[in-house]
């Protein structure tokens, strides 16, 4: 009983979080809408800015993660997936496509670019390269009927998608405790953003599955 | 209907702004010192040399010609309720502000020249007394500024043995209305490789950032805030954006403060006399710096026309994106 509580108040607090900052995100979204090449980001990264593959890139990246970022977020909802395994399905298709189509790949040249040299260019590639693979595992996992190896790899995949709230937390964090300069920050934040996030769903993933099986 | 709630949305998103980024950052060129339009500034320029070839105004030639440059000080003794300015424990402005007093011509009895201090360039004139003293002349000079600025007044002052020493008195009842001043001869020249001196910090008091901690455990929390003051680092001492072309990867990694004094740096070399305090109070401390223009629109080489709008969009995107949740 106390148990059930207390999960239901982690999904709570874990939603309502998830909420305000998916909001954030959008707010950043709309930064770039209607389309301009001199706004936010931009401002620095004006060398990148005039090719057009990283045109192509950035904006596919923008418009398109908020999709994943949302979809993604409903099919962690307990009841909805036993309720309505269609509804599941089918948005769950949505989060795939997207990520593996347009969200995945731009971001993996973004990566390529990124501003802070070598330290974050393999980073931020890693983590395009490793969201499209958890991504494309949950997938095959799922047709070929493998429940929770489609879930592990799902919760792996989201971890990453996060990382694009937890990246800017650590960031805020930083900035207003140790005031480092910015690109020795961007180092750090391009690393902890994501490796912090595969570090808490591993241990989430290896005592939540320990657990079932005894 | 649909409209009108999809403009209530779209507004509703624009002013949440705030919470993504500092959207009141605003990073400005002071005035006078704004890089112009490439085409705009040569004509501009062009213009400016058509009219500089007036005619020269007569003038004896005295050595007391040229810029007297030194400290305008509130004169303590004549200003009753006088108070200094405590920034933070170390830091205080006693409210002296660099002058240059320029004569620019000597007619008989008539004298004619300007002073520039604090961002205001005014005209002067007035007579000028000569007693012979040996081999030396002191000179003493009487002047008024024209009395159409809130800030002008009336100059007193004699040279001697190459120092020029005396009182201003404002016309109208300013918080500061007496001055005195000391101030040696100098000859001011633009150089692009004059680096900044470790003379005095930057500290900005108009950005106050302060920080909380709690101590103690259980009933027994004290809170200590600490305020600290938008600053530079060593930096500033090492990058010149006069005679360097600066790259990205020069920039990026700098904290605001730094990037805001490197490009004031560039305003300085030029003579640029700073309106804002915190600025003015730290390039008066540079034994190098003369106040000699408030305006140096036309004065930018192409390098430091280039280093301004990198350095401007760098401060920007500091300023909007460093500490929040967004990034620029």
């Amino acid at each position: 009983m106390k148990l059930k509580v207390l999960r239901f108040l982690f999904y709570f607090l874990f939603y309502l979080a998830l909420a305000y900052y998916s909001y954030l995100m959008l707010l950043i979204t709309l930064q770039y809408i209607p389309l301009r090449f001199d706004v936010a980001f931009l401002h620095i990264k004006t060398d990148e800015i005039q090719h057009t593959y990283y045109q192509v890139a950035f904006f596919t990246h923008v418009y398109t993660s908020m999709f994943v970022l949302i979809s993604g977020a409903l099919q962690f909802i307990p009841g909805l997936r036993k309720q309505f395994p269609k509804f599941h399905r089918s948005v769950g298709y949505v989060y795939i496509l997207v990520l593996l189509l347009f969200s995945g790949p731009s971001g993996i040249i973004m990566g390529i670019k990124a501003n802070g040299g070598i330290y974050s260019q393999i980073s931020f590639t890693l983590l395009g390269i490793l969201w499209m693979i958890f991504t494309a595992k949950a997938l095959i996992a799922i047709k070929n009927g493998n429940w929770e190896l489609h879930q592990k790899f799902m919760l792996r995949s989201y971890a990453l998608t996060l990382s694009a709230i937890s990246l800017r937390l650590i960031k805020q964090f930083l900035a207003n405790t140790y005031s480092l300069p910015p690109m020795d920050m961007y180092k750090i934040v391009a690393w902890a953003g994501w490796v912090l996030n595969l570090v808490i769903v591993e241990i989430y993933i290896f005592y939540h599955f320990r657990l079932k099986k005894s | 209907m649909k409209k009108k709630s999809l403009v209530i949305a779209s507004l509703l998103l624009l002013s949440c702004e705030g919470a993504i980024k500092n959207s009141d950052a605003e990073v400005k060129e002071p005035q006078g010192a704004e890089v112009e339009d490439s085409t705009m500034a040569s004509q501009e320029s062009m213009e400016n040399q058509e009219t500089e070839t007036k005619v020269e105004l007569p003038t004896e030639k005295v050595d007391i010609l040229g810029y007297w440059v030194g400290y305008f000080e509130p004169d303590k003794k004549k200003i009753k309720d006088f108070n200094e300015m405590w920034v933070d424990e170390g830091f205080n402005w006693n409210r002296n502000n660099k002058i240059n007093i320029s004569i620019d011509r000597v007619v008989g009895e008539q004298v004619y020249g300007h002073s520039v201090v604090a961002g205001n360039d005014r005209p002067f004139e007035g007579s000028i007394k000569r007693i012979a003293q040996g081999n030396d002349t002191l000179y003493q000079i009487k002047a008024k500024e024209p009395g159409d600025d809130q800030y002008d007044g009336a100059f007193e002052f004699s040279i001697e043995n190459g120092q020029l020493k005396g009182t201003w008195t404002a016309n109208r009842n300013l918080k500061i209305k007496y001055r005195i001043y000391e101030l040696e001869k100098k000859t001011y020249q633009y150089n692009p490789d004059i680096m900044l001196t470790h003379a005095g910090p930057y500290v900005n008091w108009t950005k106050r950032i302060d920080k909380v901690e709690t101590y103690g455990e259980g009933d027994e929390v004290e809170e200590w805030i600490y305020s600290s003051y938008g600053s530079a680092t060593d930096k500033i001492y090492k990058v010149n954006a006069s005679n360097t072309l600066l790259k990205k990867g020069d920039v990026e990694n700098m904290k605001k403060g730094d990037l805001t004094i490197i490009r004031n740096t560039i305003y300085a070399r030029h003579g640029y006399s700073f309106k804002f305090q915190p600025l003015r109070v730290f390039f008066d401390q540079q034994d190098w710096y003369i106040p000699v223009h408030t305006d140096i629109k036309s004065e930018f080489t192409d390098i430091e026309k280039e280093n301004i709008k990198l350095l401007m969009k760098y401060e920007k995107n500091a300023a909007e994106y460093y500490d929040s949740f967004g990034r620029g």
